[in-house]
C-alpha cells in the first residue's frame, strides 16, 4: 500500500480511538494496531512498544486514584489531607481503562507509522505540504536517534568503568543526550540549507504509484471512522 | 576569471574570537587547494564562508568579501548558491534528510529545480560514481558511517557543482576508499577546495597547498614549495613514521579464540582470534565493515561473543569512535573525572596530556571537533586501564596532535597491553609494535574475516 493512504488509516484509526466512548471498540483498535506493528523490525519496535504500553499502565493506574466519580465504590478509602477521600469505583476504574486504551491506540498508530511507512514516499506525495511532511519525518526520527544516541552514551560510560543504575543515574542521560539532538538539528539545518532547501523553483522525482487507489483506501478511512464511532 | 575571491576576510562566531583574520585568496576554475592547519584553525569557517554559511546561518561578525562566480555571499543565500557550490561535512550522519539512500541524493536536485525525470538517472549515476550504486534502495539508517559518507560525497556530486567543499572528507574512510573518493573529487571537474588532516595521498594530487593557522593564512603555495616549508616549519605533517623498538612483553591480557558476532542474524565477527600482550601495541586495521569495531568491543567486554571465547585478565577500557558520547557533564574536567571517581586533580593532569590544559573549565560542547577527541582521549585514558582499546582515535586530530599522542601511548604502552583500531595508516606505523588486519573486501559481505586476518609489523601497514 502507498504510505500516503496508509497513514491516512493510521490517522483514522487514531481519531476513532479518541473519539470512541466504548472500551470495546477502543480495545479492538489497539489489538489491530499491535498486530500491525508486530510487522515491524524486531529491533526497532520494542522502544515504541514499550514506551506506549509503560505509558498506558500508568495512565490506568493513576487515572483512578486522580478522578472523583460515580457511586459505584470497589473500594472506600480514609481521608487524606489536600487530596480529600481516596476511594475507588467503577466508573473511576472504566475511565482510566479508556484513557490508558486510547493513549495505547494512538502509541500504536504512531508506532506503525515510524516503524512500516516510507516517510520519503510520504514527503514525495505530500503535496502542497511537502515542507510540513518533511518537519515531521525529520521529528519522527528523533525517536529511534535518541535511543541510539542514549545507547552509545551508555556504552561510552561502561567502557570506562562507569555503571549507570537506577532512575537517577539514567535521569542525568537525558540533558546530554537532548543538547546532543539540538546539536545534531542546527547540523543538520546547516546541511540542507548549504544543500538548496528554501530555494524557489524546487521540483521532486517522479512519484512510484502504489498498488491501492488512494479513493479506496481513503474511503476505508471514513469505515474505519465511522465504524468505531457507530460500535 | 577567479571562480571564487576572497579578499581580506575577517569573522567571529558570536561570542567568540575571531576565527578568521584578514584571509586573502582566490580560486581558478577546476583547480585543487588542499587546505591544511591545526584543530581549531579555522579550515572549516574557510569552507564556510565560500558556501555563505558564514555569515547567514552563524551569524556573528564578518567583515571583508566573498565573492563565488561574481556573487557577493554577503548578499547571497548559501541555498541559492547551491547550484554552484556543493559541501560536505565532517559528519556524515548529521547531513542525511531522507530515510533512503537514492532518496537523498535527489534531496539537493529537486531543491535545485532539475527536472523530475533527470532526477533519478542524475541520483544513481553519482550513487554508482562514488562505488556506491548497490545501496540507492537501502535505507539511510543502517548505513555505516564510511558508507554513509560515500553516500553524501554522492549527493554533493550529484548537483555537478563547479566549487566542490570537502571538510575532512576521508575521515570515516579506509585507505582504499579514501583514495577512490580523492580521485573521485579531483575528476569531478569542479574546482576542490579540501581539508584534511591524513594529508599524504592529495600533497602530490592537488594545485595548491594553504596552511591556515589561528585564523590566518601562512602559506600559499604549489605542491613542491609547500612540502619544503611544511618540512622547514610544521615537520609534524610531512614526518616519516620511525620504526619502534621491539616492545618487552609480558603476560597475556586479552585472548580472543575463535569469537562469532552476529547483529540480527548478519556475522560481523567470524571466529578470528588475537592475543595481546602488556607492553604491546596492536593495530586493528582493515576496510570499512570488516568487523573491526565489534571485534574491538568483544576485546573490552562490551559485547559478549556468541560463540568462542574471549578472555580478559585486568580492567578494560574502550574510546568509542563518536566523541559525542564523551560530553554528559558540564565541564571537561568533570567528564574526564567521571571514570575516576569524579578525582578532578587527576582529571587536570590527563586534560594537559592531551593538550587540553587550561580548558578545564569549558564546557564540552564548546571545544572544536579536535579538541572534542582529545578530550574522549582523556576520559579514557585516566581510567589507567590494563587493557585500552581505542576506537579510531585521530578523528579530526591534526598531525602535530597525533604525534603527541603516539609519544604519550608509547610511553605509557610498558603499563598496559594496547589494542587500537585505525584507518590512519601513518598513525598505526608511528605508534603500533604490530599492526592485525581483519576482514576482506567490504564489497564482499562473505568474506570470512577469519581467513583474513593476518599480523605483520606496523612498518609495513601501509603495503596494503
Amino acid at each position: 500500500m502507498s504510505p500516503g493512504p496508509a497513514a491516512a488509516l493510521l490517522g483514522a484509526a487514531a481519531v476513532a480511538a479518541l473519539l470512541s466512548e466504548r472500551l470495546l471498540s477502543v480495545a479492538a483498535i489497539a489489538v489491530v494496531l499491535l498486530g500491525v506493528c508486530l510487522h515491524g523490525p524486531k529491533d526497532r519496535r520494542a522502544l515504541y512498544l514499550w514506551g506506549t504500553f509503560v505509558a498506558g499502565f500508568w495512565v490506568a493506574v493513576l487515572t483512578p486514584l486522580l478522578a472523583a466519580e460515580g457511586s459505584h465504590y470497589l473500594w472506600e478509602g480514609p481521608t487524606v489531607p489536600v487530596l480529600g477521600p481516596l476511594g475507588l469505583t467503577a466508573e473511576e476504574l472504566e475511565a482510566g481503562l479508556l484513557s490508558a486504551l486510547r493513549l495505547v491506540a494512538v502509541g500504536l498508530a504512531f508506532a506503525a507509522y515510524a516503524l512500516l511507512l516510507d516517510h520519503d514516499r510520504l514527503v514525495q506525495a505530500a503535496g502542497f505540504a511537502r515542507r510540513s511532511a518533511l518537519a515531521v519525518a525529520l521529528a519522527t526520527r528523533l525517536v529511534p536517534t535518541l535511543e541510539r544516541d542514549g545507547r552509545g552514551l551508555l556504552e561510552a560510560l561502561h567502557g570506562r568503568g562507569v555503571e549507570v543504575r537506577g532512575v537517577a543515574d539514567h535521569a542525568r542521560l537525558l540533558s546530554p543526550l537532548l543538547a546532543g539532538s539540538l546539536e545534531r538539528g542546527l547540523n543538520l539545518a546547516e546541511a540542507m540549507e548549504a544543500r538548496g532547501y528554501g530555494r524557489s523553483g524546487a521540483t521532486r522525482a517522479p512519484a512510484i504509484r502504489g498498488r491501492l487507489d488512494r479513493p479506496a483506501v481513503v474511503a476505508a478511512a471514513a469505515l474505519v471512522l465511522a465504524g468505531a464511532l457507530w460500535l | 576569471m577567479a571562480l571564487a575571491t576572497v579578499e581580506r576576510v575577517s569573522f567571529a562566531y558570536p561570542d567568540s574570537e575571531p576565527a578568521l583574520r584578514d584571509v586573502s585568496f582566490s580560486l581558478e576554475p577546476g583547480e585543487a587547494v588542499l587546505v591544511l592547519g591545526p584543530s581549531g584553525s579555522g579550515k572549516s569557517t574557510l569552507l564556510r564562508a565560500l558556501a555563505a554559511l558564514v555569515p547567514h546561518f552563524h551569524g556573528g561578525r564578518f567583515s571583508g568579501r566573498v565573492d563565488v562566480l561574481g556573487r557577493d555571499t554577503r548578499l547571497t543565500r548559501p541555498a541559492e548558491l547551491a547550484d554552484t557550490v556543493a559541501t560536505l561535512f565532517q559528519d556524515p550522519e548529521d547531513q542525511v534528510v531522507m530515510a533512503r539512500v537514492e532518496h537523498e541524493v535527489a534531496f539537493g536536485l529537486e531543491n535545485l529545480g532539475v527536472a523530475p525525470q533527470e532526477i533519478r538517472p542524475r541520483a544513481l549515476a553519482a550513487l554508482r560514481a562514488v562505488g556506491a550504486g548497490g545501496l540507492a534502495a537501502r535505507p539511510t539508517y543502517e548505513l555505516s558511517s564510511g558508507e554513509l559518507q560515500r553516500v553524501c560525497f554522492a549527493a554533493a556530486l550529484a548537483l555537478r557543482p563547479r566549487l566542490l567543499l570537502l571538510d575532512e572528507p576521508t575521515s570515516q574512510l579506509d585507505p582504499n576508499g579514501a583514495a577512490a573518493l580523492v580521485g573521485h573529487a579531483l575528476e569531478a571537474g569542479a574546482a576542490v577546495f579540501v581539508t584534511e588532516h591524513r594529508a599524504e595521498r592529495l600533497l602530490d594530487a592537488v594545485d595548491r597547498i594553504l596552511f591556515v593557522e589561528d585564523g590566518r593564512i601562512l602559506l600559499d603555495a604549489d605542491p613542491q614549495r609547500a612540502r619544503a616549508w611544511l618540512a622547514r616549519e610544521r615537520p609534524a605533517w610531512v614526518a616519516e613514521p620511525t620504526p619502534l623498538p621491539e616492545p618487552a612483553l609480558d603476560e597475556v591480557v586479552v585472548s580472543v579464540e575463535d569469537a562469532s558476532f552476529a547483529y540480527g542474524g548478519r556475522t560481523v565477527v567470524d571466529r578470528p582470534s588475537l592475543e595481546v600482550r602488556r607492553g604491546e601495541i596492536v593495530a586493528l586495521t582493515g576496510p570499512n565493515g570488516s568487523g573491526k569495531t565489534t571485534l574491538a568491543k568483544l576485546a573490552a567486554g562490551l559485547l559478549e561473543p556468541a560463540g568462542g571465547a574471549v578472555r580478559r585478565f585486568g580492567r578494560a577500557a574502550y574510546l568509542s569512535q563518536d566523541p559525542g558520547r564523551y560530553l554528559t557533564r558540564d565541564r571537561a574536567d568533570e567528564e574526564v573525572a567521571l571514570g575516576i571517581g569524579g578525582d578532578l586533580e587527576r582529571g587536570h593532569r590527563w586534560l594537559a596530556a592531551v593538550g587540553l590544559g587550561g580548558l578545564q573549565h569549558r564546557h564540552p560542547r564548546d571545544l572544536s571537533s579536535g579538541e572534542r577527541e582529545r578530550l574522549a582521549l582523556a576520559s579514557v585514558l585516566a581510567v589507567e586501564p590494563d587493557l585500552l582499546v581505542l576506537d579510531e582515535p585521530t578523528r579530526g586530530v591534526d598531525p602535530q596532535r597525533k604525534a603527541e599522542l603516539a609519544e604519550l601511548l608509547r610511553a605509557a604502552a610498558p603499563k598496559r597491553a594496547t589494542l587500537l583500531v585505525t584507518h590512519d595508516e601513518t598513525f598505526a606505523a608511528a605508534t603500533a609494535h604490530r599492526s592485525v588486519a581483519i576482514g576482506g573486501s567490504s564489497r564482499d559481505p562473505n568474506a570470512s574475516n577469519s581467513l583474513l586476518l593476518a599480523s605483520r609489523g606496523a612498518g609495513s601497514a601501509g603495503d596494503d
